[in-house]
């Protein structure tokens, strides 16, 4: 504390210089100042000899003032230099506006003050002249000159009077001398000691009692041996004669005295004296002023020019400032605006041009701030409308894919990505050439919109495609955009829908195959038999057994025909499914018991973590099973395969469903690639026996309980059947 | 050139103003000697002789035909001791200032002295005559109402230029040049 002590009162102290320094207070001073310096010069002018007094103190305060008038004006031009540095908005403006204030102001004083010092100069100078000074100087020496006769005269005159008198004893001095006076026509006449005493004296003026008595300088003169004559100015500014000269002694011992006569001098010629002298002092002294004079005003003329220079470039300063100071405003609010802030509204100023620049730029600003939120409207809008055609797009079963007239694709819905198995939302932008690169069906699909887009407005086209659940068929509408904008393709999977047409088809020709062979077929076999009892024993022993052959292979045939008509029927045939929740796994592992018989067939089941229940026909399910086990094994036989079968089942969520996906795998030679595409229709078999509809009725049988069912090759790993059925929230 | 003249005319009184102050005590100043106060009847007098070493530049103007003013004050103190000699309360009791008027009548060639006061006019040939009998205080009756007791009376006088009675032009330079600032300081006059 104690050393932070000396730092805090130093701050303070700094601090209280800054206060004083910033703000209005050296305004103040200064006014105060000038104040007290018109109130000095205001008293040192009502009485002259206060001037002495004061004239320090005026003085100082003036210099007071004509410092911190500098410091003022330095301040200002500290800040616009720091400014000026700082490169903040609008010095630049200001310093060249002071600049060229600046300049001006000192051109102007300078001519000016550069021709009043030169009049000042001039002026004075022409009150002189070498003639005139010449001429004051030779009617002085005239005037004294003529004194100087009369002088003369007067001197001898009285000696003449000093010799007289000289000779009378001091009783009659007294009558003598006003004798003398009269005689002489002396204004007074007076005889002193030589110690300056009076003796006895003559005036004529009766009102004046006392003699002028010569003063010292003349005594001691006389002292020397030389009488005195000199002419005498009176109090009345008039002029008059003294002669003053020593009495001769008659004898050694006697007194030395002294003779004084005052003569006058006639009016005319004292006027005319008076005169001469007053001109010549006159000029004299105006001549010696004219230096001081000159310096005084000059002084006067350089501290107010020095005044104005100062004052004008403080002025200059704040001028500037404050024509910039809006244009400052201006600046910043622009780049403001540049920075994207629209709400920026300025503070107008005055009605020139600077302030209808102002309004304009407010004016500006609130259209921005209006065109903005007009903007902000429509752009929610556009984002809502994108929204809800995202969303009505994405909710469709269709895909709809955009490109625009360079072939980039522009748009895509999440079905187009499932349709085409490829995720387009992540591949927006792309060309299509480059999209097809990405595999065969998209190779198609591209192609495919390239060829059309060349057509007229609207084109339908239908591809194929390869897909691992076999083939797929797409149904595409292309339709050219308003101007020009390139082309919005909406295509279908049309696959399930062909495969139902066609099981559809089929259905019919199994029920009418069924229909119209079943019925001969019984009489057909009853009539085989017929003839075998009727007619075995009719014919020789050695063609009874032919007979029997023959009629035992009608029967036969007939039965495996009625076999055939059975299933065509059982294909045809579309109860209504009796559903109900079964536990997936305990219907699988029924099913399982019944081949486990062979020792040879391998059968695993994979259970699942939970027991699943699904609602299906266990009938009819149980025959699904049946057909895909019966189907498996035959083909892990024809092959000479071990029958090993693996099950396994799991659910899964898909197209936003939840489904419990059955794998049935075995380890046979797999399904040729050329009937993998039919392989649920009727017929697709490449097996000896069976009629070819054990497939086609278990994929019956699952599409009719809502699911799906294909096959995938694992090359020579055998093959998986999978069936997709769905699953429902389970019974409460 | 006249400009570059006066531009070194004002340095050189510029110099002057900064160096005026300081050199003030160097310069030959009037001074008061043997003041002396004599006791005349009832009343007292007082006598001193003052020494006017004039500069130069005063006679300069003197001879030009500038009017000199020169001032005699009187003061009259009461003093206090307060503590010894050290520290006095002072109280004036009368104060007056005599003016001088010294001008040079060039057709008589006399040097004029006039006191402003009473318009009594002296002529002198010399100007030491003058200025002798200027300094000559002879007799100068101090008033009688504050002479009464004089246990505790200071009598100071002091004398100088009047500045302020020269021409306007010369009052700026006058006021910050020593050459004219010559008046003496206090003196304190010899009590009976």
């Amino acid at each position: 504390m104690a050393v932070n002590q000396p730092l805090g009162q130093s701050s303070m102290a700094l601090a209280f210089i800054k206060r004083l320094s910033s703000g209005t207070a050296p305004y103040f001073s200064l006014a105060l100042l000038l104040l007290a310096m018109a109130w000095l010069l205001s008293a040192a002018t009502q009485d002259s000899s206060k001037l002495n007094d004061l004239f320090l103190v005026i003085f100082g305060i003036g210099l007071l003032c004509l410092l911190l008038l500098a410091a003022i004006l330095a301040r200002s031009l500290y800040r616009l230099y720091r400014d000026f540095k700082r490169h903040e908005a609008g010095s630049r403006l200001t310093v060249r506006l002071v600049s060229l204030f600046v300049l001006l102001i000192l051109v102007a004083t300078t001519i000016v003050y550069g021709f009043s010092i030169h009049f000042l100069h001039r002026g004075i100078n022409s009150w002189f002249d070498v003639k005139i000074e010449q001429a004051l100087n030779d009617s002085l020496e005239l005037s004294r000159t003529s004194f100087g006769i009369r002088m003369r005269t007067l001197l001898r005159q009285t000696r003449m009077m000093a010799g007289v008198l000289s000779e009378l004893p001091d009783s009659e001095l007294s009558h003598s001398l006003r004798d003398l006076n009269n005689l002489s026509g002396a204004l007074e006449v007076s005889i002193w000691g030589m110690d300056g005493t009076p003796v006895a004296s003559s005036i004529e003026t009766p009102t004046i009692m006392v003699p002028d008595r010569p003063n010292d300088s003349i005594i001691s003169q006389l002292l020397q041996g030389e009488d005195y004559i000199g002419l005498d100015p009176t109090e009345n500014d008039d002029l008059r004669l003294r002669a003053t000269v020593r009495i001769p002694r008659q004898s050694v011992l006697a007194e030395e005295r002294m003779l004084n006569v005052l003569f006058p001098i006639n009016d005319r010629l004292s006027d005319l004296g008076e005169t001469v002298q007053a001109a010549y002092t006159d000029y004299k002294e105006l001549s010696y002023l004219r230096k001081p004079l000159i310096t005084v005003f000059t002084l006067s003329l350089s501290l107010i020019v020095f005044l104005t220079i100062l004052v004008s470039i403080w002025f200059a300063v704040w001028i500037s400032r404050r024509i910039v100071e809006p244009l400052q405003d201006l600046a910043e609010g622009t780049q403001a605006v540049a920075s994207g802030n629209y709400n920026m509204q300025l503070t107008a100023s005055g009605h020139d041009e600077i302030g209808f620049l102002v309004r304009s730029f407010n004016q500006m600003t609130q259209r921005l701030t209006q065109a903005r939120n007009a903007s902000q409207r429509s752009h929610r809008l556009l984002g809502q409308q994108t929204s809800y055609l995202t969303t009505v797009l994405g909710s469709l079963s269709s895909g709809v894919v955009t490109v625009d007239k360079r072939l980039y694709l522009h748009t895509a819905n999440n079905a187009s990505s499932k349709i085409l198995g490829v995720n387009l939302q992540q591949r927006l932008e792309s060309p299509l050439s480059k999209l097809a690169g990405l595999n065969r069906n998209m190779q198609t699909f591209c192609q495919m919109i390239e060829n059309c887009a060349g057509r007229g407005l609207n084109w339908e086209q239908q591809i194929e495609m390869q897909k691992s659940k076999g083939n797929q068929t797409l149904i595409c509408h292309g339709t050219r955009l308003p101007n020009e904008a390139g082309w919005v393709v909406v295509f279908e999977d049309i696959t399930a829908l062909l495969q139902a047409q066609r099981h559809a088809a089929w259905g019919e020709v199994a029920r009418r195959l069924a229909h119209e062979i079943k019925n001969p077929l019984t009489p057909i076999q009853l009539s085989a038999e017929r003839l075998q009892r009727k007619y075995g024993s009719l014919v020789p022993s050695d063609q009874s057994e032919g007979l029997n052959k023959l009629t035992d292979t009608i029967v036969q045939q007939v039965e495996a025909m009625k076999e055939m008509v059975n299933e065509f029927s059982e294909y045809a045939r579309t109860p209504a499914l009796q559903l109900q929740w079964h536990s997936i796994g305990q219907l699988i592992r029924e099913v399982l018991t019944m081949y486990q018989s062979n020792p040879n067939h391998q059968f695993a089941l994979l259970n699942s973590r939970e027991d699943i229940q699904v609602r299906v026909d266990a009938n009819r399910f149980r025959q699904v099973m049946h057909n895909l086990l019966k189907n498996a094994i035959e083909a892990c036989e024809d092959a000479d395969s071990p029958v090993d079968i693996v099950i396994s089942y799991h659910p899964l969520e898909s197209q936003q469903r939840q489904w419990l996906e059955i794998h049935i795998r075995d380890h046979g030679p797999g399904i040729p690639d050329d009937i993998i595409d039919t392989l649920f229709e009727p017929y697709a078999t490449t097996k000896h026996k069976g009629t070819g509809l054990g497939l086609a009725i278990v994929k019956k049988i699952i599409e009719e309980h809502g699911g799906d069912v294909w096959a995938e090759n694992h090359g020579p790993e055998g093959t998986s059947i999978i069936i997709r059925l769905p699953l429902e929230e389970h019974r409460s | 050139m006249p400009a570059y003249r006066d531009a070194k005319h004002y340095l050189r009184l510029f110099a002057l103003l900064l160096l005026g102050f300081s050199s003030l005590a160097h310069a030959t100043i009037f001074s008061v000697n043997n003041p002396r106060v004599h006791q005349i009847g009832n009343g007292y007098v007082l006598n001193a002789q003052i020494d006017y070493p004039l500069t130069p530049r005063v006679i300069e103007a003197l001879h030009n035909g500038v009017p000199i003013t020169f001032f005699q004050e009187l003061k009259l103190v009461e003093s206090f001791p307060i503590l010894g000699r050290f520290w006095q309360w002072e109280t004036k009791l009368w104060q007056t200032r005599l003016h001088y008027e010294l001008r040079y009548h060039a057709l008589s060639e006399q040097y004029v002295l006039k006191a402003l006061e009473t318009d009594d006019q002296q002529n002198f040939p010399h100007i030491e005559g003058a200025l002798q009998a200027l300094g000559n205080i002879q007799d100068l009756s101090l008033p009688p109402e504050y002479t009464q007791e004089t246990a505790d009376l200071l009598l100071l006088i002091r004398s100088g230029l009047d500045l302020s009675a020269l021409p306007t032009p010369m009052r700026p330079g006058a006021m910050i040049s020593s050459k004219w600032q010559l008046t003496s300081p206090w003196v304190r006059a010899v009590w009976p």
